[in-house]
């Protein structure tokens, strides 16, 4: 069997009071995961203008997560609502331009769940590795029209 | 009401219908019919006649024959006889102990005779179940009189001037019990009759409850005109279940007549009547405990004051008053108070109730005008002493009273004498005792009462009564000593006056009284180990008059039979001994003794 | 005003009151049995009694009834009260022989033996109806009652049977003059004092020493008023009427600029370790409830007794119960090394019994800490090192008959042993709270993964957290013992003065620029906490800087790329990414 060695280009936007302090805990708690994801430290999830997204996929990002606070639990109140709402009309539109849509994730981790940013990431990675490479040019965006 | 030529009156007391009242008025009524006489002459019942002691009987009107201890068997003679052949039956008429001859009349009879009835004014004349009857006798005029002419403070004058005074036994007077219960604050006031009646052989009130139960609801309705009274109990004894029929059946009527409930007699003054069973206990007629019982509590007195004219059934002023006091109402103001005033003594007005009860001839229930001498009713009304026996002594107060002894016979009866002589009008007992009376035995009858009515509530009485019966019963026994006396006269006065009710303090009154005129009685029994009655058994020594037993009853042997020691011994046609060692002294053998063999000493 | 004479002195007093109530204004002492400031006259012993004089006789009343009128001349010590006292006193020795107050009444009579026969001598009831009058008119539970008249009453209930009415108030008790009522449990053990309403530990009571405020308060559970709806003895008595009833529990908003959060920790529920036998076998309790047990205003007066009374010969304190633990709680409690050790001291200082300690390691880390551990073992604690595995009352040998054995792998020889004890006490693990989830959310924290509040930083931020203004104090941040919460709060406290009348802001917030804006006023609708407000004259939105927390919801928002955040700016965020993918 062929094994899968590609090695997807992640970026992760991290809010600052949740999920940041999460990764941070994963790390000094030394637990292993893929590398590939590369955090982006932000205010909030709702501070992640879309146009960042965008920008990550022009510039070779295989993929794009946004890690936020769980819901009810956001430091601005609301801005994980914000998040999330911004979330499924960027899903659509990635749709639209023949992304696959899960190159684009959301997902709730608190400064607790070290252990949940290490799944997390591995699963994304592992999901991503399977997508292969986001070819903006020939990729199905263009067979899609 | 269509005339009849003659009307029977049938007593229906308790006492008469306990000995076959009903029966006999059953008799007649089928006999009259029988003969065709039912549209000439009518039966009718009556409440108690006071002559108990001779029921059932019967008295015809108009004449006023007095027929007594009727059986259905004298019933067809009788009325064929007198009714239907106009021959009065003289064997059926009352004899006197002493004559030979019998006195037809109902008023030419000694017991009757010296009466004066205002409380009883209607007793065997009218028919208690129906207020016609005692409406044609004047009924309720008194009541109208009060409602109509006279002011609430003029009612409370009225009874004032008459100087009427609680016949329930303290002899409270009355218009300045009502005047204090008006007074009081309180706008809600309630009266309260006091038919608890519990002096053991004492049936006054029972016998007004039934024989005129409207005498007690009309005063009672002045009653709380008077005082602003809007409700009224009748506190009634559990063991009176006539006297409570006839009043409920009185309640219904006199609210049909609009004589009670709301706006009487249209004057805008409303009031009503319940009745309520009392809870079976003698204290429960002393007015707190009354209350108590009233207001569903345990029936035990409490602490006065306050007294309950300030502070009564659930804290409200309330007026309590006796049967026979409430019954004296009407007559007062519908006659007025001058009249009523004019009988009786100084400080005792009207006229009293007894029941007159013991060793006397005639017993039964008579109203007697107040300061009537005790000779009077002993020898004139009792008509003597049976058997011509010895006037001894005579209790009267019931169990709170007190012995007066033979040498005050000519006392006039009225409260102020009789606490004199240490002893109390009470309720109106009077029983009587002649020479074969023990009076130790009779203190300690009445105290085997009293102690065991004790309600226990305070200590002299709950334990003080019960060691006075201790050391009583120690006397009787022959086994006290001359400190005994000391501590039984001692105690007596601290149970008198500490105790916390009525009951206490009178408690103590049969064994002072007695040992006051009775004393060498009490000495004998401590010193010479005697009952000079020979009442108290265990002082007694049985012996057999040998002689007699064999010449008289050819020794019979009954004797040694009887006895449940086995104590007596010997033969047929022989002597027969009893062997001291064995005896318990209970008179068994006296009592069979047929020859007058057995000798008490 | 009412003028008397008592004993020959010429007195003007109130009206109402009555002849015991002056009387023992001056100080006179008239005996009374069934009199009691509390309760309404019921005048049943007579022992009150006095001579009240009128013109023409005199009369004995009870004074503790009779209410005084104007001219009364009264005498308390007249031969003819005294003579009814002393018959009324022998009476009653006769009554109730045992009873202490009449032996006493009388002697000080100088009365030595009555008269009258003693039925049982050890009989004490004198019927004074204190027990009924306060069951039935002041507790109003309606329970005891008389039964019998006379000679024979009695006090009883509702047909000599326990009664459901009973509220266990103990007032019958409390009141009876002669200890002729006793309040038992159903086993026939005497209830302690303390374990009742009216014990030291009333119904209205300062809830402990050093509470704050320093004033009682109404314990509605145990209180006979909220029972039966009578008693308010405490507002009786209350001089300056202070008590009210009726209040009820009301909820208070204040505003404040800050909070420290102190709302320390549980301990773990070990009713979910059967292995300990917990809720399940009499005498294991958990070391909380043996402070209970040991403190002198707990349910034993602070004597260390078992289940049924006895005192324990054999204890053993069973250390990390639920902590250090792969299947409960992974961390050390930190404090229970050190507790378990001082609870050995008091055992050892109040009863003869052996300690046992079975422990994994023994962590005293504190100042002195390690000395006290030394102390220990020279008092004679037994220490073994091996985790308790199981705690049984089945007995192999004699030894362990009707005692608890405490099965444990002792690490030291190697050698599983049974230890037969009579108490043992399980130390639990230290866990967060139930509710804090929801106080986390009401205060915008987040906890560290074993449940506890987070702190800002383990070293640089141990008190204050991500909230401003809120801070965090003792073992809701952690499990840790009494110096170390004290020493937190006193940072928390000083953190909160520190605030001052300044408000620092961080520097990062949110800005519009305005020559792009172009007022279409979507970034107002998104702020949440409403920093953003439409400047009329110039018709764009602005920020107000000290109202916006940076969240850079806004930012995000604007369509305009008008908005930008302080220290996040668009362009830095771009940049990164671009070097992320570079
Ligand atoms: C058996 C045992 C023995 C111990 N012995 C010792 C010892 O000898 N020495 C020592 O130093 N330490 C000892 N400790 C540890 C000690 O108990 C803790 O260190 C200390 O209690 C921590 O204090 P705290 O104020 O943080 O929390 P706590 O004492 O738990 O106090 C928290 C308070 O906050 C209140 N609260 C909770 N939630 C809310 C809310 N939402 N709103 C309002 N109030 C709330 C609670 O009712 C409680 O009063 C012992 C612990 C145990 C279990
Ligand atoms: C022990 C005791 C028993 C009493 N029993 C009765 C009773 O049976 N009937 C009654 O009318 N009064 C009884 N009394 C008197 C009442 O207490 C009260 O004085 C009376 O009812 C008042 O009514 P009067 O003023 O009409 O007499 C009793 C008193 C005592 C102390
Ligand atoms: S038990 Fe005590 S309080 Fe109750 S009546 Fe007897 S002595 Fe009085
Ligand atoms: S009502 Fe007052 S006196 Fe009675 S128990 Fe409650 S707190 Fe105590
Ligand atoms: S104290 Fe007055 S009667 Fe008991």
């Amino acid at each position: 069997m062929e094994t899968n060695t590609f090695e997807p280009k992640i970026v992760g936007f991290l809010c600052r009071w949740c999920t940041y302090q999460g990764a941070d805990l994963a790390g000094t708690s030394r637990m292993e995961y893929p590398p590939n994801l590369i955090p982006v430290r932000v205010m909030c999830s709702g501070r992640v203008d879309p146009s960042f997204v965008m920008q990550a996929y022009s510039e070779g990002a295989d993929a794009v997560v946004i890690f936020g606070c769980h819901l009810g639990d956001c430091h601005y109140q609301e801005g994980n609502y914000k998040a999330m709402r911004r979330y499924h009309l960027l899903k659509k539109m990635i749709e639209e331009l023949g992304i696959e849509p899960q190159r684009l994730q959301l997902e709730w981790v608190s400064a607790s769940e070290g252990e949940r940013y290490q799944k997390e990431v591995s699963r994304i990675f592992s999901e991503v590795r399977e997508l292969g490479p986001l070819d903006l040019n020939n990729g199905k965006a263009q067979s899609n029209g | 009401m269509k005339p009849y030529r003659a009307e029977l009156m049938v007593c229906a007391g308790t006492g008469c219908v306990s000995n076959g009242a009903f029966q006999v008025k059953d008799a007649l009524e089928n006999e009259i019919k029988e003969r065709g006489l039912e549209n000439e002459v009518r039966v009718v019942t009556t409440g108690c006649n006071g002559f108990c002691g001779v029921g059932p009987l019967l008295v015809v009107h108009p004449d006023g024959i007095f027929y007594q201890l009727l059986t259905t068997k004298d019933i067809p003679y009788l009325v064929e006889e007198h009714f239907l052949k106009g021959r009065p039956v003289q064997r059926l008429m009352y004899t006197p102990p002493e004559d030979k001859l019998p006195v037809p009349k109902m008023s030419e009879i000694e017991f009757f005779k010296h009466q004066m009835l205002i409380a009883l004014r209607n007793r065997g004349i009218i028919d208690p179940e129906n207020i016609e009857e005692y409406i044609a006798r004047d009924g309720y005029t008194g009541l109208a009189k009060a409602l109509n002419g006279m002011t609430p403070e003029e009612i409370i004058q009225t009874v004032k001037d008459s100087k009427l005074r609680g016949r329930g036994g303290a002899g409270f007077q009355t218009g300045v019990k009502w005047e204090l219960t008006r007074k009081a604050k309180e706008k809600t006031k309630y009266i309260v009759c006091n038919a608890d009646e519990g002096d053991p052989g004492a049936y006054m009130d029972r016998s007004i409850l039934e024989s005129d139960p409207h005498s007690i609801l009309e005063g009672m309705i002045i009653g709380a005109r008077a005082i602003g009274a809007q409700q009224g109990f009748i506190y009634i004894r559990h063991e009176y279940p006539l006297a409570m029929k006839r009043l409920l059946i009185a309640i219904d009527q006199a609210k049909e007549y609009g004589l009670l409930g709301d706006n009487i007699f249209d004057t805008g003054f409303s009031f009503d009547i319940q009745v309520h069973r009392g809870a079976g206990a003698f204290v429960c007629g002393e007015e707190t405990a009354l209350l108590s019982a009233l207001e569903g509590q345990r029936g035990e007195p409490r602490p006065r004051p306050p007294y309950p004219v300030e502070h009564g059934l659930s804290g409200y002023p309330t007026n309590i008053n006796n049967v026979e006091t409430w019954a004296n109402i009407p007559v007062i103001i519908s006659r007025g108070a001058k009249w009523y005033a004019e009988i009786g003594t100084e400080n005792s007005k009207g006229t009293k109730v007894f029941s007159l009860v013991g060793k006397i001839n005639n017993t039964g229930l008579v109203e007697v005008p107040m300061g009537i001498k005790l000779r009077d009713i002993i020898y004139g009304i009792g008509g003597g002493i049976p058997d011509g026996k010895k006037f001894k002594a005579v209790q009267t107060g019931g169990p709170s009273g007190g012995c007066i002894p033979d040498s005050l016979i000519d006392l006039p009866i009225d409260y102020e004498s009789l606490k004199e002589a240490g002893s109390m009008m009470g309720s109106g007992g009077m029983v009587v005792m002649d020479e074969d009376t023990c009076m130790v035995d009779v203190a300690r009858y009445f105290l085997t009462f009293t102690c065991d009515e004790s309600c226990g509530k305070c200590s002299p009485c709950r334990d003080g009564t019960k060691y006075l019966l201790d050391i009583l019963t120690r006397i009787t026994e022959g086994k006290g000593n001359m400190e005994d006396l000391d501590l039984l006269e001692g105690l007596s006065k601290v149970v008198k006056e500490t105790a916390l009710c009525g009951l206490g303090q009178t408690a103590p009154n049969p064994i002072l009284t007695t040992m006051k005129y009775f004393r060498d009685e009490y000495e004998s029994h401590i010193k010479d180990k005697k009952c000079p009655a020979k009442v108290c058994r265990q002082l007694n020594i049985y012996t057999i008059d040998e002689e007699r037993c064999v010449t008289e009853g050819h020794g019979c042997g009954v004797c040694m039979r009887e006895c449940p020691e086995k104590a007596i011994t010997g033969e047929k046609k022989k002597a027969h001994k009893i062997n001291q060692e064995i005896c318990v002294k209970c008179g068994a053998c006296y009592d069979v003794c047929r020859f007058g063999a057995v000798i008490v000493e | 005003m009412i003028n008397i004479t008592l004993n020959g002195k010429k007195l003007s007093v109130e009206e109402g009151m009555t002849i015991l109530q002056v009387a023992q204004q001056e100080r006179i002492d008239i005996p009374t049995l069934c009199y009691h400031p509390l309760l309404e006259p019921y005048a049943a012993c007579r022992m009150c009694v006095v001579e009240v004089k009128g013109d023409s006789k005199s009369e004995l009343k009870t004074s503790c009834n009779t209410k005084v009128q104007e001219g009364m001349v009264i005498e308390t010590d007249s031969e003819r009260t005294l003579n009814a006292r002393r018959l009324n006193i022998e009476l009653l020795m006769a009554r109730a022989p045992a009873a202490k107050v009449i032996q006493e009444m009388a002697a000080q009579m100088g009365i030595e033996k009555t008269p009258f026969p003693i039925e049982n001598p050890e009989a004490k009831c004198i019927l004074c109806g204190m027990c009924v009058r306060v069951c039935e008119d002041v507790v109003g539970a309606h329970v005891l009652t008389f039964e019998e008249r006379g000679f024979e009453r009695k006090v009883t209930t509702a047909f000599n049977m326990p009664s459901e009415k009973c509220i266990e108030c103990g007032a019958c008790a409390y009141f009876c003059p002669t200890e002729a009522i006793r309040v038992e449990d159903f086993r026939g053990r005497e209830v302690l004092h303390s374990e009742l309403t009216l014990g030291p530990t009333t119904a209205i009571r300062i809830p402990f020493m050093q509470s704050t405020p320093n004033v009682p308060f109404i314990d509605k559970d145990n209180c006979i008023h909220f029972k039966t709806d009578k008693c308010k003895l405490c507002e009786m008595v209350c001089e300056p009427e202070a008590i009210n009833h009726d209040v009820e529990d009301t909820f208070k908003e204040i505003e404040v600029g800050s909070a420290v959060l102190a709302t320390g920790y549980e301990l773990l529920d070990c009713s979910n370790m059967p292995q300990y036998g917990y809720g399940r076998l009499d005498n294991v309790i958990t070391s909380l409830e043996f402070e209970h047990l040991c403190h002198a205003s707990g349910p034993t007066g602070g004597k260390i007794l078992l289940k049924d009374g006895r005192e324990p010969k054999g204890v053993a304190i069973l250390h990390c119960i639920g902590s250090r633990d792969e299947n409960y709680m992974k961390y050390c409690s930190r404090v229970c090394c050190m507790y378990a050790m001082k609870m050995a001291h008091l055992v050892h200082e109040k009863v003869d019994a052996e300690v046992y300690e079975f422990y994994i390691d023994i962590r005293a880390f504190g100042k002195g800490y390690e000395e006290f551990y030394n102390r220990m073992q020279k008092e004679g604690t037994h220490f073994i090192r091996g985790k308790a595995a199981e705690v049984t009352n089945a007995a192999l040998i004699p030894e362990e008959e009707n005692k608890l054995i405490v099965r444990a792998e002792d690490t030291t020889v190697n050698m599983i042993r049974r230890i037969p004890v009579d108490l043992v006490i399980l130390c639990p693990a230290i866990v967060a709270r139930k509710d804090s989830e929801k106080i986390m959310k009401l205060f915008g924290l987040c906890s560290t993964p074993d449940g506890f509040f987070k702190e800002q930083h383990p070293k640089l931020g141990p008190v204050s957290t991500d909230a401003d203004g809120i801070f965090l104090a003792g073992a809701c941040q952690g499990p840790k013992d009494i110096p170390d919460t004290v020493a937190q709060g006193a940072g928390a406290a000083g953190a909160v003065m520190s605030l001052g009348d300044e408000v620092a802001i961080e520097p990062i917030f949110s800005a519009i620029d305005e020559e792009i804006c172009v007022g279409c006023k979507i970034c107002i609708g998104v702020c949440p906490y409403d920093a953003i407000s439409y400047v009329e004259d110039k018709k764009i939105s602005s920020i107000e800087e000290t109202l916006c927390k940076g969240c850079g919801a806004c930012v995000a928002a604007c369509p305009s790329g008008a908005a930008d955040q302080n220290c996040f700016t668009n362009s830095q965020i771009e940049a990164e990414v671009s070097g992320a993918l570079f």
